[in-house]
C-alpha cells in the first residue's frame, strides 16, 4: 500500500517552519545514492538551534543516512554520491574545498551501540581533545567536565584513569561515549538511536541525559522508539523510502499528523 | 549566503600539514610492498641473467657435427654413433639396453647451441672431453665477443651457452658443471611428493572433517587443535632430525626415497588440514541443515553433501600445499638426500636426491660455474612451482562459488 | 515406536567412519611425541657424554676438533644476530605493509596485495639463500669493504623480506577484527586516516601484533637454508655481522650432511641442538598464543 511511486514528487508537510534565522543546520534538496540504489530523496528540512529534533520512521527509511550526511560519515561509503546543500552556519559542507574532517570535528556523534576504544575511560574522553591539541590539566579539566556533563562522574571518578572503558557496563559504556563526544564541545550532536542497544533503565539515564544537553547542544536524535521522540524531542521528522514525509513541532506530529503515512505509523499501523 | 566565496570557508579550513601527512603516510605504507616486489624482479632477473654466459670451450675432438632442432636424443645419439663407425645393429642394442642407454648419454652430452657453425639453435654433441678454457657472463662475453673470436686456440668454440637447455631437464648430476643436470633430482622430486601426498592428504583431511564435522568442541577438540597449532610451528629441520631418527634409523629405511616421503608427509599434514577445514568452514550451515531434515545421517552429511561441496577449495589447499613441499630442502637434506646419486630412482627404496636439495649442493660448491648450474635448476623449480599455483589459481577461479 | 529404537550412533557404518577419523587424526599426535621422543633419546645420549654446564656455558662448539668442545653459545649467537637484524628488516616493512592492508587497501586491492604476499611466501628458501649469496653479498661488499663472504648480514637481510609475510598476514588479520564502529567513532570525532590507524587500530591490535613478531621470530630461528647458504658454517661466538658464523640450523645442515658415524658423540650433539631448536620455537608459539590469549581486547 505505501509505495515509492506515490511518494516520489512528495512535497514536504511542514507545521511552523523554521525560520533561516534559528535554524544552526538547513539542509536543501539532498539527494543521496549508495552506488545506483538511491537514498534519500530531494531532502529539505532546518534544525533549530539549542533543540532537540527526533527523526522516526521505519527501519531502511534513510533516517540513519540523513544523520550521518549532516557530518559527512557517509564519505567512509564506498561508491556513494550526494547531490544538495547541506548548510551549517551558512557554509556548504559539501563545498569541494570544506575538509569532512574539519566538519567531524565541529559535530558530535554518537553511535547505536556503545564503541568504547580498548582505552582507560580517560583516554577514551581525551582522544578527541587530543587530536585538537589539548595538552596537561587544561586536558584533564575538560574530561573531567566532559565526564559529569555525561553524568558518568560520580560513579568512575575513582577509577577513571585506570579502567578500560570496556569495562564498564553497557549504559555506562553509552554515557561514556557521549562524554567522548561533547568532551569537545561540538555546537551540534548527533545521535543515532543512542538506546537501542539499551535496557530499560539506562534508556532512561541517556534519556534524562539529552534533555539536560539542549542548554549547551543542539541536537539531532535518530530513534526507532515513538515514545522516546515523544519524551525528548522539540521537533520530529517522520521519514519513509527516503523521503521526508512531514517535520513540525514534536506535539502536533504525534497528536495531529497531516499526512495519511505519518498518521498510520504514529499509530502502529506500519513500521 | 554567499557560497562562491574566494578562499575555503573558514570555519571547516583544511590543516594542510595533517592533510599532507596523511597522504604521505598512506603513500610510505606502500614503499614495503613495492621494495619486495623489485626484490623479486631483481631474484628472478640475476637468475636468469647467471643462466646464460659465454664460454670459450675446448672439445678434443674439434668442432662436432651438428643436428637440426626439434631430432630426440636417440635420434641424434644414433646418427652420431654411426658416423662414428658403430654398426646399425650394434647401436639400437645398446640404445634398447637403458643401463648401455645411460652410459651413452653421459658420455656425449647432446647439448643445444645458440650459434654454431652450421647456424644458430643446432644441436652439438660433445664429449666428456669437452674442457672449458674460460667462462664469461652475459654481458662481458657479448661486449667482447669479437675479441674473444679472433683469439680462439686450436680447437676452440666460442659458445653462448643457456644452461637451462632442454638436455639440463634430463641429465643425471655430474662432477662436472657442463654435464651436470637436474633430471634426478626432477625424478626423485616426483616420486617423494607423490609418497609424502599420499599419507598427507588421508591424515590432513581426515583429521580436517573430524574437527570442523565431527567435534566442534571437547577435550580431544582442543588437544588436536593445540597440538596442531604447534606442529605447524616446528621447523621444517626438525622433522628432518625426526625423519634422521626414526625413518632412516629406526625403521632401518636408510636414506631411500620413502623416508624423506614420510618425513615431508608429516610436514604437509598442518598445512592441508588448515586448508581444508578453511574449505569445509565455507560450506554453509543450511546445507548441512537441509540435508539433516531429509533423514541423512552423520556420515551421509559429510561424506555426499558436505565434502564434495567442499571439494574445489580442498584441491586448492593440496597443490598449494605440495607447492610448499616441493621447496623444502631441509628435511630431506637431513634424510639423505645430499648424496650425489648419478641414477635415476627405480622406487621406493631407491636412493635418491630432490631439487631443491640439489641446488642446494650446487651453490654451496662455490664454483662460479656451478652458480650458472644453479640458477638454471632454480628457474627449473620457479617453473614446477608457477605452474602448480597457476593450478590452484584456476581451480579456485573456476569452482567459486557465492553461497 | 520401532523408529525410535534406531539409534543411529550405534549404526555399525557411522562408528567405523567415526573411528578411522579419529585414528588419522592421531598421526598428528604421534608426530609431536615422535618428534620429541626421536629428539629425547639422542639427546640423552649426548649428556651421558657430555656434562649439561658446558653445554650451556663453553664458549667453543667444535665437535670435530681433536680436543672437542661443546658450548652452544655461538651457535645461539648466531642464531640471534641473523635473528635480530632479519626483524630489523620484517618488522617495520611488515606491520606497514599490515596497515594498509587492514585500513587503506580497497576490496580490490587487498586480495591482490595478499596474493602477492603468497608468491612471496611460497618461493623456496634455497632461493633467497641462492640469492643472498650470489647477489646481496657482492652489493654489500662494495659498502663494507672488510664483509665475509659468508656473513650474518646478508643472510639476515634477505631473510627478514622472506619473513614480511609472517608479520603483515598475522598483523593485519588482528587489525582486521577490531570492528568497524570503533574506527567509526574515532572518524566522528574528526581523526584523520592516519591518526585512525596508529591511534586507535594500532593499540587496539597490539596482542595480534606481538604475536605476528613473536611468530616471524619463531620462523627467523628455524629458517635454515639461507643461513645455510649464505651466512657460514663456522661457529663463533661474535655480534659482529660481517664475521662467519653458524646458526642452529646451519650447523645442523652441516653435521648432517658430513659424515659423523651414527653413534659419535658429534652425531648425538646434532640432536641435541635440534632439540634445543625444537624447544625454543616452541616456547616462542606457546608464548604467543598466550599473549593473544591474555591480551585480547574483548568488545562487549
Amino acid at each position: 500500500m505505501v509505495s515509492l511511486e506515490l511518494l516520489k514528487d512528495h512535497e514536504t508537510v511542514r507545521s511552523a517552519p523554521v525560520t533561516e534565522a534559528e535554524a544552526l543546520v538547513d539542509v536543501r534538496r539532498l539527494n543521496l545514492w549508495y552506488g545506483k540504489k538511491q537514498a534519500l530523496y530531494d531532502i529539505s528540512v532546518r534544525f533549530p538551534r539549542n533543540q532537540i529534533t527526533a527523526i522516526i520512521g521505519p527501519s531502511g527509511c534513510g533516517k540513519s543516512t540523513l544523520l550521518r550526511s549532516l557530518n559527512r560519515m557517509n564519505d567512509l561509503v564506498p561508491g556513494v554520491r550526494v547531490e544538495g546543500e547541506v548548510l551549517y552556519e551558512g557554509v556548504n559542507i559539501y563545498d569541494p574545498r570544506v575538509d569532512p574532517v574539519a566538519v567531524r570535528r565541529q559535530i558530535g556523534m554518537v553511535f547505536q551501540k556503545p564503541n568504547p576504544f580498548p582505552k582507560t575511560i580517560f583516554e577514551n574522553v581525551a582522544f578527541g581533545l587530543r587530536l585538537m591539541g589539548f595538552k596537561g590539566s587544561e586536558l584533564e579539566d575538560r574530561v573531567v567536565e566532559a565526564l559529569k556533563r555525561a553524568a558518568l562522574w560520580n560513579e568512575v571518578q575513582d577509577r577513571f584513569r585506570k579502567e578500560s572503558g570496556l569495562r564498564l557496563s553497557g549504559g555506562q559504556q553509552q554515557r561514556l561515549c557521549i562524554a567522548r563526544a561533547i568532551a569537545v564541545e561540538p555546537p551540534l550532536l548527533l545521535m543515532d538511536e543512542p538506546t537501542s542497544a539499551l535496557d530499560p533503565i539506562a534508556t532512561q539515564a541517556i534519556e534524562d541525559l539529552i534533555t539536560g544537553l539542549k542548554q549547551h547542544y543542539t541536537v539531532v536524535i535518530v530513534t526507532h522508539n515513538m515514545q522516546q521522540a515523544a519524551r525528548v524531542s522539540d521537533r520530529t521528522l517522520f521519514m519513509h523510502l527516503g523521503v521526508l514525509v512531514e517535520e513540525g513541532p514534536t506535539e502536533l506530529i504525534f497528536t495531529k499528523p497531516k499526512h495519511p503515512y505519518t498518521e498510520a505509523y504514529i499509530t502502529g499501523r506500519f513500521g | 549566503m554567499n557560497r562562491s566565496l574566494e578562499s575555503p570557508p573558514q570555519a571547516f579550513s583544511t590543516d594542510p600539514w595533517k592533510t599532507r601527512i596523511d597522504r604521505a603516510f598512506a603513500r610510505a605504507l606502500l614503499i614495503p610492498l613495492a621494495v619486495s616486489i623489485g626484490l623479486l624482479a631483481l631474484l628472478l632477473g640475476d637468475t636468469v641473467y647467471r643462466s646464460f654466459s659465454v664460454q670459450v670451450v675446448r672439445a678434443d675432438e674439434g668442432p662436432g657435427k651438428t643436428y637440426p632442432f626439434g631430432l630426440s636424443a636417440n635420434e641424434i645419439l644414433r646418427q652420431e654413433l654411426l658416423a662414428r663407425g658403430y654398426t646399425e645393429e650394434e647401436i639400437s642394442s645398446s640404445l634398447q639396453d637403458p643401463t648401455e642407454r645411460r652410459v651413452l648419454l653421459l658420455q656425449n652430452r647432446v647439448e643445444l647451441m645458440w650459434n654454431t657453425q652450421d647456424g644458430p639453435f643446432r644441436y652439438v654433441v660433445t664429449g666428456l672431453r669437452d674442457e672449458r678454457v674460460e667462462d664469461f657472463s652475459l654481458a662481458e662475453g657479448l661486449r667482447r665477443w669479437n675479441e674473444l673470436k679472433a683469439n680462439l686456440g686450436e680447437g676452440e668454440r666460442l659458445v653462448l651457452n643457456p644452461w637451462l637447455d632442454q638436455s639440463f631437464l634430463t641429465r643425471p648430476p655430474s662432477r662436472s658443471p657442463l654435464t651436470a643436470g637436474i633430471g634426478v633430482a626432477i625424478w626423485g622430486t616426483a616420486w617423494v611428493l607423490s609418497l609424502a601426498l599420499l599419507i598427507a592428504i588421508p591424515v590432513g583431511v581426515g583429521t580436517a572433517i573430524l574437527l570442523e564435522e565431527y567435534l566442534r568442541e571437547g577435550t580431544l577438540n582442543r588437544i588436536l587443535e593445540v597440538n596442531l597449532r604447534n606442529l605447524a610451528g616446528v621447523p621444517s629441520i626438525v622433522y628432518g632430525l625426526l625423519g634422521l631418527a626414526l625413518f632412516v634409523r629406526e625403521f632401518g629405511l636408510g636414506p631411500s626415497i620413502l623416508a624423506a616421503a614420510l618425513t615431508l608427509g608429516l610436514l604437509g599434514i598442518p598445512v592441508i588440514v588448515v586448508t581444508s577445514r578453511e574449505a569445509l568452514r565455507a560450506v554453509p550451515e543450511s546445507l548441512r541443515q537441509a540435508a539433516f531434515a531429509l533423514g541423512a545421517t552423520r556420515r551421509q552429511v559429510v561424506f555426499r553433501v558436505v565434502v564434495p561441496a567442499a571439494l574445489p577449495g580442498m584441491v586448492t589447499g593440496v597443490i598449494l600445499s605440495a607447492a610448499r613441499l616441493i621447496g623444502e630442502a631441509a628435511p630431506p637434506l637431513l634424510v639423505g638426500a645430499a648424496a650425489y646419486v648419478p641414477f635415476f630412482p627405480n622406487g621406493p627404496m631407491s636412493e635418491y636426491t630432490v631439487v631443491p636439495v640439489q641446488i642446494y649442493l650446487w651453490v654451496s660448491m662455490n664454483i662460479p660455474e656451478f652458480s650458472r648450474v644453479a640458477a638454471a635448476g632454480i628457474l627449473v623449480m620457479l617453473a614446477m612451482l608457477s605452474g602448480l599455483y597457476l593450478m590452484a589459481l584456476y581451480l579456485r577461479n573456476r569452482f567459486r562459488r557465492e553461497w | 515406536m520401532e523408529i525410535l529404537k534406531q539409534r543411529p550412533s550405534r549404526n555399525p557404518k557411522e562408528v567405523l567412519t567415526f573411528v578411522l577419523l579419529v585414528s588419522l587424526s592421531s598421526v598428528t599426535l604421534l608426530t609431536t611425541l615422535g618428534v620429541i621422543l626421536s629428539l629425547v633419546g639422542d639427546v640423552v645420549q649426548f649428556f651421558r657424554r657430555v656434562p649439561l654446564l658446558e653445554f650451556l656455558l663453553a664458549p667453543e662448539w667444535t665437535p670435530l676438533f681433536a680436543e672437542p668442545r661443546y658450548g652452544i653459545a655461538p651457535l645461539i649467537a648466531g642464531t640471534f644476530l641473523v635473528t635480530a637484524i632479519a626483524l630489523l628488516v620484517a618488522i617495520p616493512l611488515g606491520l606497514s605493509l599490515a596497515i594498509y592492508l587492514a585500513e587503506y587497501a580497497s576490496g580490490s586491492t587487498r586480495p591482490r596485495i595478499k596474493g602477492t604476499l603468497e608468491l612471496f611466501e611460497g618461493i623456496p628458501t634455497v632461493v633467497f639463500g641462492y640469492f643472498a649469496l650470489l647477489f646481496v653479498t657482492p652489493l654489500l661488499q662494495w659498502a663494507i669493504p672488510d664483509l665475509n663472504i659468508f656473513n650474518p648480514l646478508s643472510a639476515g637481510l634477505v631473510m627478514g623480506f622472506a619473513i614480511i609475510p609472517y608479520v603483515s598476514n598475522v598483523a593485519a588479520d588482528a587489525m582486521e577484527s577490531v570492528p568497524r564502529s570503533i574506527r567509526e567513532a574515532a572518524y566522528a570525532l574528526g581523526a584523520r586516516p592516519y591518526e585512525v590507524a596508529l591511534r586507535v587500530v594500532f593499540p587496539a591490535a597490539i596482542s595480534g601484533i606481538i604475536a605476528a613478531i613473536i611468530l616471524a621470530t619463531s620462523r627467523a630461528i628455524g629458517e635454515t637454508m639461507i643461513v645455510a647458504i649464505a651466512a657460514g658454517q663456522r661457529p663463533t661466538l661474535t655480534l659482529d655481522p660481517r664475521e662467519t658464523i653458524a646458526t642452529m640450523t646451519s650447523y645442523i645442515v652441516q653435521a648432517a650432511t658430513g659424515d659423523q658415524p651414527t653413534g659419535s658423540t658429534a652425531f648425538y650433539a646434532l640432536f641435541a641442538v635440534g632439540f634445543t631448536l625444537f624447544l625454543l620455537t616452541l616456547l616462542l608459539n606457546i608464548l604467543a598464543q598466550w599473549v593473544v590469549e591474555r591480551y585480547r581486547e574483548r568488545y562487549e
